[in-house]
């Protein structure tokens, strides 16, 4: 290609020119920020001293990580959670029985294998005699958050699925409808606590009024350690269905209307269907739908923050214990940094976020990827 | 149509109508007095039709208290991060997908490779950044943050990558420059993507809430988002539940106006934002 008129910039030149302000911002405000957050995690570092006292932090290498993951006399044992690392041996037997009985591909299989691995080991640690965590918040938070994913993800997959298929069709109103199913999703999460913070009160509540009309009790719901993170589960189903729905519209599109009459031939419609013609031709939309909603609910923090406060217990200061059923990872790393001023643990918890979200950022990759 | 979709739409009229209950209180709740309010919500119909009616809470909102001041930083911080987005995205998508120059595949992977790192995993560390700048409260602190995120970059290559390399050349063969042709030809074909990324940003800005939480710790400053968070929890004593829900509609209206007006783009643009950032 010739070059431009006399004085103009190669293409060279141009593409540093449009790339700079970008590239700049990006080294500024993510690059160097995300170093330094691994940076200040090996420090022991105070956010009120280190304000006035530049040189009041210490490096204490991955002390910090030690204090929040790990603890004294930390034991391993297969039986130290036996449902959850029974479940893991199965599906590691799973994992190498079914891809030989030709029932699971090899790459689904060696995920399952890594998985349920990950699960007997992990899960195999546990304090000792007169052992104890350091950090006895920190597991149960991971615990509580992955509970909140463990009922949100399905929750929102499914009705977004059911929802999706019935409403597959082009009229003017399944787009109305369509439409007042997304519209909660463009609501601020503020927007969203206040609303279920009313909807839930005991005294003032929308769903207090109308059971009492059948007689019932009003359930404390979020001060009651059982219903606290139902509630939040509750709110964010209901927020977050849309964009689920969406993509699963989206996904059906692509299935080509001559499977459905082909299957509609072979007498399998509505239900039927649905399980046979649409789940399997689905599958890879499925996956995606679910990957990336682990990734965003488990970043979840002002469902916690704003309408339980990581409680029921967990109101006024943070003792910690049993009872804070809704304490969540984001939030935790929000109060370890800005209320405790703890910087360096609350970084290392942040990089510990980072890894979590990071692997899943990579199987959405490479679901994304995959071609079928 | 067969009588079967006539049963479907009944069939899912119950969830939608189940679906938009929160939102319906929300905006009754607003219309009713407070007095009423502290002793019942549920005066008519389960309190889903606004009677007594009242508009005084939107009065109120608008003669004292900080809602219309916290609207406007969220409509600057909003506009200015979505002008913000808009020009590095642009710009950087353009030259990642249309130019050559040296290393560039690995500038691409270093620029695209961002979209891994969550917001809250470098809350922290920009926050005592921006403290060491002096830079919290106010605008730009709120503003900048968003800007490094790559999800604008990665969505505007994609685009400019679809756009038939011809158009460029006959510019070209003109002895065009580069930079020309860009804001030229590239950009008003760039119309419809550009749109899209400013209603993600747009929605993003309004309803963030983790940043400003950190960022903006003076009430002044506060987005509307945050200070809504900051009267819900004490709603009773101060200002009255039905204060506090108008509040929750004048937080929510620019967003839903923006949703029903470009409901194509908004959709788009959420499907985008939800699956890459």
């Amino acid at each position: 290609m010739r070059e431009g008129r006399k004085g103009a910039l190669s293409q060279t030149q141009a593409a540093l020119v449009l790339l700079a302000p970008f590239l700049v911002t990006y080294a500024l405000f993510l690059v160097y920020p995300f170093f330094r957050g691994v940076w200040i995690s090996l420090h022991d570092w105070n956010l009120l001293a280190v304000a006035f006292n530049p040189d009041a932090k210490e490096f204490i290498g991955f002390r910090n990580y030690e204090r929040v993951m790990w603890g004294r006399n930390i034991e391993w044992g297969l039986f130290a959670a036996p449902f959850w690392q029974g479940l893991g041996l199965i599906g590691l037997a799973l994992s190498f029985a079914l891809p030989m009985a030709g029932r699971l591909r090899r790459f689904n299989a060696l995920a399952l294998g890594i998985a349920s691995l990950l699960l007997v080991i992990l899960l195999g640690f546990h304090p000792g005699e007169e052992g104890r965590w350091y950090d006895r918040r920190f597991w149960p938070t991971v615990g509580n958050t992955i509970l909140f994913v463990g009922w949100t993800v399905p929750g929102v997959t499914i009705s977004a699925l059911v929802l999706a298929a019935a409403m597959n069709r082009e009229t003017r109103t399944m787009d109305v409808l369509r439409t007042l199913f997304f519209l909660s999703q463009v609501l601020s999460v503020t927007v969203v606590t206040l609303i279920w913070q009313i909807m839930f009160s005991p005294r003032q509540g929308l769903i207090a009024n109308i059971t009492e009309v059948f007689g019932g009790t009003p359930i404390n719901w979020l001060t009651d350690d059982q219903f606290a993170m139902a509630a939040i589960v509750i709110a964010t189903i209901w927020w977050s269905l849309g964009i689920a729905m969406i993509l699963f519209l989206a996904g059906l599109q692509d299935i080509s209307k001559d499977i459905y009459e082909a299957a509609a031939l072979d007498n399998a419609r509505g239900a039927k269907a649905f399980w046979y013609v649409t789940l399997p031709n689905l599958k890879r939309t499925i996956t995606l739908v679910v990957v990336l909603q682990i990734i965003l609910h488990f970043q979840v923090f002002g469902q916690s923050h704003l309408m339980t406060q990581g409680g029921p217990n967990d109101t006024t200061q943070a003792q910690g214990g049993p009872n804070d059923t809704t304490q969540v990872l984001v939030r935790y790393i929000y109060q370890t940094g800005f209320r405790d001023s703890e910087l360096g643990r609350a970084s290392a918890m942040a990089v510990f976020l980072f890894v979590i979200m990071g692997t899943f950022s990579v199987i959405q990759f490479v679901v994304g990827r995959e071609k079928t | 149509m067969n009588r079967g979709y006539y049963w479907l739409i009944v069939g899912l009229s119950i969830p939608a109508f189940l679906w938009l209950v929160p939102t319906i209180w929300m905006v009754s709740l607003s219309f009713q007095p407070n007095e009423v309010l502290a002793r019942t919500t549920s005066t008519t119909a389960f309190g889903l039709i606004p009677l007594p009616f009242t508009a005084e809470n939107y009065a109120a909102l608008f003669a004292f208290g900080q809602t219309p001041w916290w609207f406007l930083n969220s409509v600057i911080v909003s506009l200015g991060m979505t002008l913000g987005v808009l020009a590095v995205s642009t710009t950087a998508g353009y030259a990642l997908a249309r130019l050559e120059f040296p290393f560039k595949t690995a500038v691409t992977i270093i620029c695209l490779i961002g979209l891994m790192v969550p917001e809250q995993a470098v809350f922290i560390p920009l926050y005592t950044m921006f403290a060491d700048f002096g830079w919290h409260n106010s605008y730009h602190a709120l503003i900048l943050p968003r800007m490094a995120v790559p999800i604008g970059v990665f969505l505007m290559m994609q685009f400019f990558r679809g756009i038939p390399k011809d158009i460029e050349e006959a510019a070209r063969l003109d002895g065009v420059g580069w930079l020309r042709i860009f804001w030229y030809v590239m950009l008003p074909l760039a119309r419809p993507a550009m749109m899209t990324l400013a209603i993600l940003t747009f929605l993003y800005a309004w309803n963030d809430y983790l940043w400003p939480l950190v960022s903006a710790q003076q009430r002044e400053y506060f987005t509307i988002t945050l200070g809504l968070a900051s009267i819900q929890s004490n709603f009773a004593q101060s200002e009255g539940l039905g204060r506090v829900m108008a509040s929750g509609v004048i937080a929510s209206l620019p967003v839903v106006i923006l949703f029903l007006i470009f409901q194509r783009y908004v959709v788009k643009a959420m499907t985008v934002g939800g699956s890459k950032g």
